[in-house]
């Protein structure tokens, strides 16, 4: 009896094949069939030829692109760093300090000075893999990956915005900055490289300046090897200066040491 | 990722003839490689394809460009992740644009549910043909969807083209959602058998 229901509810499950191959499905549905379709081959082969067919569906609707998008997209991705092939050996759940190791490879990742759009996306899936895989949800968990998720799908948006473009400064003390932002999006996404290790009581504070003031653009979280980011700033509006300084590692409410990059944006 | 005989050393080289007739999963793999010529071949090939259906189911211009460039650069961040031996490459790229396309529309959705529901009022399937043209690719996507029973068409075309969920199209088009959802199976299995889809 209990097996027939199986079946039965398998069946069911498998109906949804032909949604699924569209989308047509909630959030929800999706992961509930993705887990169904994890232990069944037959329905993964189904579904890749239904997605075939809805391939072709999608290019009966091609249309001219419009002037200028590919070369947009292809600046970002000249200074996109592409997410390296799968290794099976590096998904190995650790019991600790996963998130650290998370995050020292978002840090690897953004060697040298190039925009990695992928780290952050790339970190949240990590943690989510080493998360299942061990079968914990805990919040705060949930809480870092749903940061590293929402700070990489801001860093997409004012990577593909239209107005986007990139400057540089240099840092007095050592190092270099790079910058992309968008007036559009008001805000901008910021890495370093080569600055100077601080102890670890002071930390980097970005500063956006205007005529209307001051306001801390946030930390730069403490990188190896002098490098750090990419990190999101917001708010940005026209005629604001970028600054970088070096304050307590809590953070100050203004600049409390001088000025070591002061780029124009 | 069978790629040729060409070293990955070497990533700066031009790809020869990078004509539309190369394949594209070919490309694919040089474009994991970090190759711009094979990037800007690939978004030769398959950019107005992805720029169609999401247009077709965002509607929005400008969101619709958005979306597009937020696809092709997962293709550029991701292409080391496209296994040729799960499917086409077209079919990687357009199941990556179809779902983001998907995923804006329903992201937007709780604020404009009002709108949605009246403007859904119009009848998609006929302006959606209506608006292809006479390539011959067309033409037979035209032809297989005119095979179709008039339940299984609508389900694929409100769902495909306009991303509406199996939930509301059963509500569309009064229709249990049991009903909508063998529906849906069925007309993708009876197109893929028409249009003659491999695998």
């Amino acid at each position: 009896m209990k097996i027939k229901l199986t079946r039965a509810s398998q069946r069911d499950e498998h109906t949804l094949a032909g949604a699924y191959a569209m989308d047509a499905i909630s959030a929800a549905d999706r992961e509930r069939f993705e887990r169904h379709l994890a232990g069944c081959e037959e329905c993964a082969q189904e579904i890749a030829s239904l997605r075939e067919t809805t391939a072709v569906l999608g290019a009966a609707a091609a249309e001219p692109l419009p002037a200028g998008l590919k070369e947009r997209v292809m600046a970002v991705a000249a200074m996109t760093r592409q997410q390296p092939p799968v290794d099976e050996t590096e998904l190995v759940p650790l019991a600790h300090g996963t998130w650290a190791r998370a995050g020292s490879w978002l840090r690897s990742l953004a060697w040298p000075g190039r925009l990695t759009l992928a780290a952050g996306a790339a970190a949240a899936a990590a943690v989510l893999v080493v998360a299942v895989g061990f079968g914990v949800a805990n919040s705060s968990m949930q809480q870092q990956i749903d940061q590293a998720q929402a700070s990489s799908q801001q860093i997409a948006v004012v990577l593909t915005a239209q107005d986007a473009h990139m400057t540089a400064g240099t840092v007095a003390g050592g190092g270099t900055a790079t910058i992309v932002m968008s007036h559009a999006r008001h805000a901008l996404v910021f890495t370093a490289q080569g600055l100077r290790a601080l102890p670890a009581s002071r930390g980097y504070e970005l500063w956006l300046i205007g005529p209307e003031g001051t306001r801390s653009a946030g930390m730069l979280p403490a990188g190896g090897h002098g490098m750090t980011g990419p990190v999101i700033a917001s708010g940005l509006r026209q005629g604001d200066h970028l600054a970088l300084t070096d304050e307590p590692a809590g953070g100050s409410a203004h600049p409390t040491t001088s000025m070591m990059l002061d780029v124009a944006l | 990722m069978a790629t040729g005989s060409q070293e990955p050393g070497n990533p700066a080289r031009p790809v020869p003839a990078a004509g539309a007739g190369r394949d594209l999963a070919v490309q694919i793999g040089l474009v994991a490689r970090g190759d711009s010529a094979a990037f800007d071949a690939v978004f030769e090939q398959i950019g107005p394809s992805v720029f169609g259906v999401v247009k077709r189911v965002i509607r929005d211009p400008a969101q619709s460009e958005e979306v597009t460039q937020e696809v092709m650069l997962e293709v550029w961040r991701t292409a080391a992740k496209f296994d040729a031996g799960r499917g086409s490459a077209t079919a990687w790229v357009m199941t990556l644009a179809h779902r983001r396309a998907v995923d804006r529309v329903r992201s937007v959705q709780a604020e404009s549910e009002r709108e949605r529901r009246i403007a859904s009022a119009e009848i998609p399937f006929d302006e959606v043909l209506e608006a292809v043209e006479s390539s011959l690719e067309r033409e037979r996507v035209r032809r297989c969807l005119n095979s179709l029973t008039e339940v299984q068409r609508e389900s694929v075309t409100l769902a495909y083209y306009r991303g509406y969920t199996y939930g509301q199209v059963a509500s569309l088009l009064g229709v249990p959602t049991g009903t909508v959802k063998t529906r849906m199976r069925d007309a993708l299995i009876r197109l893929r058998d028409c249009l003659g889809v491999a695998q």
